[in-house]
């Protein structure tokens, strides 16, 4: 498929070789992908028509993208979605508000770090469905409720990567920062932010895996009635798995791409990171 | 300075020149440092009583064990580690902080990844302290890029230099604001022999060229030999002065034809410091087994 070609030595004496990539090695990772998917839908259609495993259970694959299909087509479920989406991205972005500078503080300052981590360590380790009657409690069941289990969830392993960002800062550069004339505020706005910020996004990419279960936890068990969340138990609750294998569908897809754009995120936000660890 | 070769360095070969007219640049008086570990309630004493002059113009190199303080003393002009008994003046004024008079190459190049060789250069010169004027500083940071021979690679990021070439930013961005002092903590320490070699050579050029004052810190004899006017010898921990070496050989030393590594007055300073050193690493040696 490939094969490489030698071009003449430049003036400036680098060899610099073209070679020649097949047109279709672009297309390759998408279409080992497509390939992949037919296959696992196919695999499922046919367990499903041998009827091995009961079809409450497991629906055949071409139900489940009807049941989805409809489900866009007569409205059921797209307030839903877009319930679930609009929290969780307020949420998420309420979470870096407070997670950034409150983690960076605790990285930066020894006595913020000691009032503030006792409780950060068991906020960020107690299983967040522990909180859920306390809030239903304070907050009753609706939207301000699982906001803050979002919240609640995300914030912590934000604030916690923000801390260690900090803390793991060369001090051969916050030297030379000083050497070279910077002030505590140019210090920490040219060497200490930018050397956090993989960091920041690696935080912000955990807070998203939490925020999505928090996302749940609080649909499923706040009772709201919207949201993904509610449409899983509903569609539990009406024995519709076609529609339940929708959602959960629904759900896959919406987390991978948010964790796909954290990571062209990161790769744009620290290009030098990877490399100069290898 | 001759209070210090009577003191701690009573074999030293040559007394230095003195010329009491000009007042030294740097100068250390019955400089004690050392650092406090609080939870152990116990301080490690790195220098001990120790007294240097570095005149103007002055290339000096520190050597010692490892451990023997030698970061300690440069920290110390550097303003970063203040003494726990005696001074550091520079120019007559005692140090207390970090100042623009001094710039520092480190071991292990402390450039800022995210930042082009351009923009780390420009970042010794857009601080609160040494700022230079916007209009200016490309045109200083070009020539400093000149100097280092590191042209063409404005744009370039550390991670795809090599060793070497990231000590050339290195040493850019600590000569661009024209300091008076270089301090420079074992700047080639981490580059492989044969680019050392090289650098060694283009750091005599640039230094013929700026006329900085020098602190040097080097684990290497030969490194020492070749570049500086005067050699330090520090003992182990607690560091003390154990004799401070004229180097009579005449610059440029890393001329082709010179050869000066070939003299046998080379050979005679590389023997001595060996002896001084050998001493110091076996008693080392011994104290351990004592222990």
């Amino acid at each position: 498929m490939t094969e490489t070609i030698q071009s003449p030595a430049r003036t400036d004496g680098q060899q610099i070789e073209t070679i020649e990539v097949s047109k279709f090695a672009r297309f390759k990772s998408v279409g080992i992908t497509v390939v992949n998917l037919t296959i696992f839908f196919t695999i499922w259609e046919l367990v499903a028509r041998a009827e091995v495993i009961n079809s409450l259970f497991f629906p055949r694959a071409t139900d489940m993208f009807a049941a989805l299909f409809n489900g866009f087509a007569d409205g059921t479920i797209w307030p839903q979605l877009s319930h679930s989406l609009t929290n969780f991205l307020i949420g998420l972005a309420i979470s870096a508000v407070i997670g950034i500078p409150v983690g960076l503080l605790m990285g930066a300052s020894k006595v913020a770090d000691l009032i503030l981590s006792p409780y950060v360590w068991a906020m960020t380790s107690l299983p967040r469905v522990a909180l859920i009657p306390l809030l239903i409690l304070i907050m009753g069941f609706g939207n301000s409720m699982q906001l803050t289990i979002i919240v609640l969830s995300a914030v912590f392993p934000i604030m916690v990567n923000c801390m260690a960002g900090v803390k793991t800062v060369e001090p051969s550069l916050v030297r030379a920062g000083v050497v070279f004339g910077a002030s505590r505020p140019q210090i920490y706005l040219k060497v200490i932010l930018p050397y956090t910020l993989p960091f920041v996004i690696s935080g912000v990419n955990q807070g998203i895996a939490r925020g999505l279960v928090g996302m749940l936890i609080g649909e499923l068990l706040g009772g709201g009635g919207n949201g993904l969340g509610f449409l899983l138990d509903r569609a539990g609750e009406q024995f519709d798995a076609p529609m339940l294998y929708a959602t959960l569908i629904l759900l896959a897809v919406m987390s991978v791409g948010l964790v796909q754009a954290m990571r062209w995120l990161e790769q744009r936000a620290a290009p030098w990171r990877d490399i100069s660890r290898a | 300075m001759g209070q210090v070769e009577a003191r701690s360095a009573p074999g030293a070969q040559h007394a230095a020149d003195e010329r009491p007219s000009e007042p030294a640049l740097i100068e250390a008086a019955h400089v004690t440092a050392g650092y406090d570990n609080r939870r152990e309630h116990t301080r490690l004493i790195a220098l001990r009583d120790v007294s240097l002059q570095v005149r103007r113009g002055e290339f000096l190199a520190i050597v010692g064990p490892s451990g023997c303080g030698k970061t300690t003393f440069i920290n110390l002009i550097a303003g970063f580690v203040k003494p726990l008994e005696g001074s550091v003046r520079v120019r007559g004024e005692e140090v207390t902080g970090p100042g623009a008079d001094r710039a520092m190459v480190f071991q292990d190049y402390a450039l800022l990844p995210w930042r082009t060789v351009e923009r780390n250069i420009r970042f010794a010169m857009e601080n609160r302290r040494g700022h230079v004027p916007k209009a200016e500083q490309a045109e200083r940071a070009a020539r400093a890029l000149r100097l280092v021979g590191l042209t063409g690679f404005e744009k370039s990021y550390p991670h795809e230099l090599s060793g070497g070439m990231r000590q050339r930013v290195g040493i850019a961005r600590a000569l661009v604001t024209e300091p008076e002092i270089l301090l420079m903590d074992e700047p080639f320490g981490a580059v492989d022999a044969m680019t050392r070699e090289a650098m060694q050579a283009e750091l005599e050029k640039i230094i013929a060229e700026t006329r900085q004052t020098v602190v040097f810190i080097t684990h290497s004899i030969d490194e020492a030999i070749l570049l500086a006017d005067r050699i330090v010898v520090i003992s182990k921990r607690p560091g003390t002065i154990r004799e401070v070496i004229d180097v009579d050989l005449p610059r440029p030393r890393f001329d082709e034809q010179s050869d000066v590594q070939r003299s046998p007055r080379f050979g005679e300073i590389r023997s001595h410091l060996w002896s001084l050193l050998a001493d110091e690493a076996l008693g080392a040696k011994q104290e351990g087994a004592t222990r």
